[in-house]
This record gives C-alpha cells, structure tokens and sequence, in this order.
C-alpha cells in the first residue's frame, strides 16, 4: 500500500538526512518506527503525510505514483491520512470539539454527523468535559490527545502518529495504543514513531529502525516468543 | 477548573483560520471605504458630464442661424431697413426648401434682447444698424440639406454667413470627452488601489497565518477550500467598508445636489440623476467587495500554488 523505492532526502543544500530508504508498508499492518533523536524519523513522517518532497527516489501510496500526480490529485490522498505531528499542531483560536472536527468539515460532512462522531470520540479519549476548552489553556497532554483524536476522527486509511505517547503517563498511553489497535483492526495502516522501549516491548508489532539516515526493518517476534522477552 | 473554562471557551467558529484575529483589518475597511466613496463621485460627475453634453448638444443640433451682417461685402455699413429686408427675404427665399421644420425671422426687439446683457438697453434707442438673424430648425443635419440652404441664402445675399453651431458643439464634445476620460482614468486607480490592498492584506494574512494554512492543506482542504474562507473574509470586510462609503457618498451628493439648487441651475449643471444612474451608484459598494473577492481569491491560489 504504501511503497518507498531508494527514497532520498535532503534540507537545502545539507546532507542527506535519509538516503536510500526502501520499505513497503502492506495495508493493515502496524509499525513502531524508531532510533536515536535526529536519526530522521519526522523527517520521513513528513514525507509520508505529502509535506515535502523527496529529493530522490519513488513514492507510490494507495497503488498511485506521487510524484507524477498533480497538487488537486493528491488531495483524496492527503485525506486519507490521519496525522499526530510531534508538536501537535493544534488551532489555538478553535476550541477543541472545532480542532477534533476540522477533518469531517475538510471532507464536506453534514454537522449532525460531525457533532456525535466528535462527542463520542473525545469522551473515549477523556476530553468529554473540554470540548469548548481553546487548546493553549489546556495541558500538554490534553493537548496531545486532542491531536490524536483529530487524527483518527476520519479513521484514515494510513495512520501516522509522530511520539504519539510522548507527554502522556503510561496508564493513559497504553489506553490510547488501545485506541491505536482497535483502528489497526478496522483496517487502518499504522505507523508510531517512538522512543518509548516499553511501548514496543507491550505491543509486538514490526519495527524500522532508522539511524543515520539509514533504515533496517525488523519483523515481530514470532507468537511462540511472544512474553518470554 | 470553572475559571479556565470562563476564560478558554472557545467564541462561536466562523472560519477554521484565526482571520479575525489580529489588526488589519479596520485598514481595510477603511480604504474600501474611501474607494467607494471616491469611485461614487467619479461616477456621479461623468452622469452629470453627460446631461451637461446631452443637455446643451440637444438645444443645437438641428438649428441653424443665419446672420445678415450690418456690412456688405465691400465693407460699407448697412442701414437698419436694408438689413431688415434682406432678412425678410431670407426669410421668404427658404420657404419649402425640403428639410425645414420651422424658419423663424427675429426682429429688432427680439436682437436687442439678445444683445442686451452686453451692450446695454440703449442700443434700441441708437441708429447703430444691428445685424438680422433668422433661427432655422431642420429635421436633419446631413451636408445635402445644409448644401441646399446654403446655396438659397448664397443666391439671395452672398453676404449672409450660416452658423451650425457644429464648431462650438465639437468644442463642447471635445471638452466633456476629455473630462470623462479623466474620470475613466480615476476609476480606474481606484480598481487598482483596492486590488493591490487587498492582495497586500491577504499575502500578509497568509504570512501570518501561515502554519494554520499549511495545516489545511496537509489534512487534504483543497485549494478551493482554503480560499473560499479568505474570499468570505474579504468580501464581508469590503462590504462593511463600501457600504459605509456609500452612505457617505450618498450624503455628500445629495449635499451638492442641495446646493446646486440653492444657487440656481446657471452655474451647475442640473444635477438630477436617472434611476438607471441611481442604481449604478447604489451598486459601487457590491462592485468594490466584487473587487476585492477576486483579488482574494487570485493572491490566496498564487500562494497555494507554492505549497508541496
Ligand atoms: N526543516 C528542517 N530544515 C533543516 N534540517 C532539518 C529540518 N528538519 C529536520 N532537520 C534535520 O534533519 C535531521 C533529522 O531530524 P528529524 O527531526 O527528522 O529527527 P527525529 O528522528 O525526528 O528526531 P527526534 O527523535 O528528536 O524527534 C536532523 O539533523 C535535523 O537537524
Ligand atoms: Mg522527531
């Protein structure tokens, strides 16, 4: 589903921050993606949800060449990502029922539709109380689940979730994992990049371990190994 | 925990960008205003332009004088009786010539009267020969019809010269047409002022807000989407300005209409407007927020069209 092919990237006229990253990403799977702070691991969050392009190398997602479509053409693409940017990326003049439903507006939903899906999913993320709330006057946490839920309020076909857990204690972290892999079982492709070793020990899931701009894969632990590590 | 939702609730969502946050936009409002205003009067002073030409074109065409100078050809004064006579015979000669409508002999109370306003009321009592006049209305004004009069009058007394008024006409032509032109002109700052404003306040817009636009665009809003909030924003905005411009315009010219009538029609032009005109002007607010959508909506899709 999601195909990258000797995949380059640089800043400027700097270094290559990922060179020759190939991978494929099949529909319905579920990754950790992982490695030492500025080994790149926004870098290609950012290329995956379309906000740069590739210096070189073949991107297909959802079956399509991305970089032979043009800007209107890669809209439904776009729509059928859900995003946890790292620093969240809230609207801070909207409140946070209007952040968690800007993606429903985007995609041309009627408001009833809007108003139920939006109040079920932010009382499943606890947020049911500060749906009015404006983000700046809420903590980093509540905010981080905000974005979350902005995330997967569309139940994207890829789900790319940069640190994700990063600002939340593990009680609430391993609840919204939870969140992760019910959308997981619906369908939806994930991709979590974290440093967090115990989210990766609890959940078995495969991992892309990215260093120096460079990637190697490693498969789950078979089921048989699974509690003994 | 009540105190943070006093103070963080969230006002009633108009746009998903923070478009009415921040300064910028009473500039706007303002200069939109004054556009209108200005574009109002541009437009009210070529209407009255216009039934100014139409007024005095309309009070000449089709009319004809002919005047029986108080010299014959040789340069020897004419005594009043002889004058007076030619003009009679003028006057005759031109009955049924194909074209005329009326010919009309003027005689020396109505010359006088004429002249009156710069020679004084003695000149009846003088012996001064005063030259003769016959008004002449045709239905037409082509070279055929005036080739015909002239030639009638020519056999009758060479002397005599024709006056249609065309010189003065092309003068007063030339004239109104060049001050239209002005007021084209003035128009036509007034559009670019607006456009280059309100490009200039949506790119600074998008500067600002660029992180939210961005946002948008990455969660798949198309172009189209983005740019229809900035152009409601603009628009409203241009709309508050030009009608506040309007009603201003509307009150200074119904103002100088006031006291265009205080002084009397001699020195303005009757400044009476047509509903047609009316209505025009009633429409120079909508055509500034017209203005200024478009240019909206043009600066916000060459912005979009830098992003990946
Ligand atoms: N916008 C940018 N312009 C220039 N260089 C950048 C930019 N973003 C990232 N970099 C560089 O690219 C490298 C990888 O950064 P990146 O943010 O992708 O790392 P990361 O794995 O996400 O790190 P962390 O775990 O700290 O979030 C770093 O050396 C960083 O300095
Ligand atoms: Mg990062």
């Amino acid at each position: 589903m999601i195909r990258y092919d000797h995949v380059g990237l640089r800043y400027g006229i700097g270094p290559e921050v990922l060179s020759d990253i190939s991978f494929n990403l099949d529909p319905g799977s579920f990754h950790f993606l992982t490695g030492p702070s500025g080994a790149g691991k926004t870098s290609l969050m950012t290329l995956l949800y379309l906000g740069r392009k590739p210096t070189r190398g073949i991107i297909s997602m959802f079956g399509q060449n991305i970089g032979a479509m043009t800007r209107e053409q890669l809209v439904p693409i776009r729509q059928r990502v859900g995003v946890v940017f790292q620093d969240y990326r809230l609207m801070n003049h909207l409140s946070a029922f209007d952040n968690v439903a800007l993606p429903l507006r985007i995609a041309g939903k009627p408001e009833k539709e809007i108003k139920n899906n939006v109040e079920e999913l932010m009382h499943w993320v606890g947020l049911g109380d500060h749906m009015n709330a404006l983000p700046n006057t809420m903590s980093g946490g509540q905010q981080q689940r905000i974005s979350i839920a902005r995330a997967v309020i569309t139940r994207p076909r890829l789900l790319l979730a940069d640190e994700p857990t990063g600002n939340l204690d593990d009680e609430i972290g391993f609840r919204l994992m939870g969140l992760f892999e019910q959308l997981n079982r619906m369908g939806t492709t994930i991709l979590i990049a974290t440093h967090s070793q115990v989210m990766m020990d609890k959940f078995n899931h495969s991992r892309l371990i990215l260093d120096k701009g460079s990637m190697t894969v490693v498969p789950p632990k078979p089921k048989a190994m699974e509690g003994a590590a | 925990m009540s105190k943070e939702r006093a103070i963080g609730r969230a006002e009633k969502r108009q746009y998903d960008l923070p478009l009415n946050r921040g300064s910028g936009t009473g500039f706007l409002v303002i200069l939109i205003a004054l556009m209108t205003f200005l574009g109002m009067l541009a437009l009210s002073a070529s209407f009255a332009l216009s039934a100014m030409t139409h007024r005095w074109s309309s009070g000449l065409e089709n009319r004809i004088s002919i005047e029986i100078p108080t010299q014959d050809e040789t340069g020897k004064l004419l005594d009043r009786p002889t004058i007076r006579t030619l003009t009679q015979n003028i006057a005759e000669g031109l009955k049924g010539t194909p074209g005329i409508v009326s010919i009309h002999a003027l005689d020396d109370a109505e010359i006088t009267k004429l002249v009156e306003p710069w020679l004084g009321t003695d000149l009846a009592k003088t012996d001064i020969p005063i030259p003769g006049i016959v008004a002449i209305e045709t239905s037409t004004s082509d070279s055929q019809t005036l080739q015909a009069i002239h030639n009638k009058i020519s056999a009758i007394t060479p002397n005599a010269r024709m006056d249609t008024h065309e010189e003065w006409l092309s003068d007063l032509l030339r004239f109104t047409g060049a001050m239209k032109l002005v007021a084209m002109i003035l128009a036509i700052v007034i559009a670019v002022t607006t456009v280059t404003a309100v490009s200039g306040a949506v790119r600074s817009r998008m500067a600002l807000h660029r992180a939210e636009v961005e946002l948008l665009h990455l969660m798949g809003a198309s172009d189209k989407y983005i740019t229809r909030q900035f152009q409601r924003h603009s628009m409203i905005l241009a709309l508050r300005g030009g009608i506040a411009g309007a009603v201003f315009g509307g009150i200074i010219l119904v103002l100088i209409g006031w006291i265009a009538g205080q002084m009397g029609v001699a020195i303005l032009p009757d400044f009476h407007l047509e509903p047609v005109q009316i209505a025009m002007l009633a429409l120079t607010p909508f055509a500034a927020s017209l203005i200024a959508t478009i240019s909206a909506r043009w600066t916000v899709g060459r912005v979009l069209a830098t992003f990946p």
